[in-house]
């Protein structure tokens, strides 16, 4: 489907910041595991390879010039880099803060120690898909959970920030009242984010084994509803079933009540990373996100990361977005959801439906009571 | 060793120039962010531990129409709130 944009709004100047604040880069195309979910790899857009340190500690004094705050280092497995520590020296010295994302498993006391010393880290997510061997290596593989659990106290005896995404798919959604026991009772963690597995990488490989079906959907959204509850907002989410219950219950209470439009609602304004925050693959190609892999914007190193930010034309279309009003596609016309709706992340949009100026179908309420579901 | 009165930003501290001569200081080793007006900026870029806060404001004055009476008191303010968040401190002198 076309897009026509009509909205005046949509050819004013953007109001943009000189430079973004944040950076997701995927520092390393190399990883300990093969996740049957695992969104980054098999890709066929994207070129897995690796650059050297002085690639990236050159990117990193641009970074620093440009007055970037803070970066994100994922992969593949950031720690499998035998140079990380030399890479994040590159960013401590070029005032920045970083995160980074792991499994766990190649964590040992050197690095976290060299983490906790540079006083800048604010957090290592470590991803826990189950309370035990017997559910978290089903997907991820074996000897994966002793890993992940032995770099999380690891962490956490160094005084390092730890925190801890859960994907929920097939073969852990019942666990989920013994993967929260574990990870804010046994493990102490003052909080852990969920999301689901989604449409991507090598999980378009494996969909049917590993997306939830719509009652494993339910499920998921009853059972991390009760137990957000029951440990205080201990248990938070930005996407996933966790979300989609509290997006989705607001938006159900607006329609009953016959609310006015949300000021959010009734265009594509679900995402608003391109304004703030943008990525850069393994290979150096400069991307919007790294759910928008596809999409090189230039090459680190041989282009200038301000005028890519600036000028390039996805960039413009990814923040002109929040300008397309839900009333133009087939799917929403007649939605009694649309004025509450966002059109939720344009990633998921664009791996789903080939467009990026698209409502996700994954988010879609409507489509989700029509298929059986229930708000709760 | 005596505190002096003229104030030097903190090296770590990121000034981020945003739209319309706005900013944004950012400490990386607390993580602390703070907006700041066109004046602030200015301030900010002003204290390098050689001008008094005086000194400062009198180049303020001279660079912005319409600066209030106030804006000593004000900018002493601004620059000891940046302070007390470690976002600035004050040059010292070694006493003979």
């Amino acid at each position: 489907m076309s897009v026509t944009r009509t909205d005046e709004a949509d050819q004013a100047p953007l109001l943009v910041m000189r430079t973004p604040r944040t950076l997701d880069i995927e520092i390393t195309a190399r990883c300990n595991l093969r996740c049957r979910y695992c969104y980054f790899f098999n890709n066929t857009a994207v070129e897995y390879r690796d650059l050297p340190t002085d690639a990236w500690l050159t990117f990193f004094d641009e970074l620093g010039s440009l007055g970037v705050m803070t970066v994100t280092l994922a992969g593949g497995e950031p720690f499998i880099r035998e140079d990380l520590s030399t890479l994040l020296e590159g960013l401590v010295r070029n005032r920045m803060r970083f995160s980074l994302l792991s499994n766990g498993g190649l964590i040992d006391d050197a690095i976290a120690s060299f983490i906790a010393r540079t006083g800048r880290c604010g957090l290592v997510q470590i991803s826990i898909d189950g309370s035990c061997a017997a559910v978290h290596d089903t997907c991820r593989g074996h000897g994966a959970f002793e890993g992940a659990i032995r770099g999380i106290r690891t962490l956490q005896h160094h005084g390092v920030p730890v925190g801890v995404r859960v994907t929920i798919h097939r073969r852990n959604v019942h666990d989920l009242n013994n993967i929260t026991h574990l990870l804010l009772d046994e493990l102490g963690l003052p909080s852990y984010s969920v999301n689901a597995a989604g449409y991507l990488g090598t999980c378009r490989m494996n969909a049917d084994d590993v997306l939830l079906t719509l009652a494993e959907r339910q499920y998921a959204m009853a059972t991390l509803s009760r137990l957000s509850a029951q440990y205080e907002g201990r248990i938070t989410a930005t996407a996933g079933p966790l979300a989609d219950v509290h997006m989705w219950r607001r938006m159900e209470e607006a329609r009953a009540d016959g609310a006015p439009a949300f000021s959010n609602g009734g265009r594509l304004t679900g995402c608003g990373c391109p304004n703030k925050k943008i990525a850069v693959r393994a290979d150096g190609a400069i991307i919007p996100c790294t759910m928008l892999a596809h999409c090189a914007l230039g090459h680190i190193n041989q282009d200038s990361l301000a005028t890519v930010w600036q000028q390039s034309a996805v960039m413009h279309q990814l923040r002109r977005r929040p300008s397309i009003p839900l009333s133009q596609f087939a799917e929403c016309a007649a939605c009694a959801y649309q004025p509450y709706c966002t059109g939720n992340c344009p990633g998921l949009a664009y791996t789903i439906t080939g467009q990026i100026d698209h409502p996700s179908p994954d988010a879609c309420l409507r489509r989700f009571i029509e298929e059986g579901g229930t708000i709760l | 060793m005596a505190q002096m009165d003229t104030p030097i930003i903190n090296p770590n501290v990121v000034l981020r120039e945003e739209f319309d001569d706005w900013a944004v200081l950012f400490n990386p080793d607390t993580g602390d962010a703070e907006g700041i007006n066109p004046v602030g900026v200015a301030v900010w870029k002003r204290m390098d531990g050689q001008r008094s806060l005086e000194e400062i404001v009198a180049e303020i004055y001279h660079s912005f129409a319409d600066v209030p009476d106030a804006a000593l008191d004000e900018i002493s303010v601004f620059v000891d709130t940046l302070a007390e968040h470690g976002f600035v401190g004050y040059a010292v002198k070694e006493n003979c």
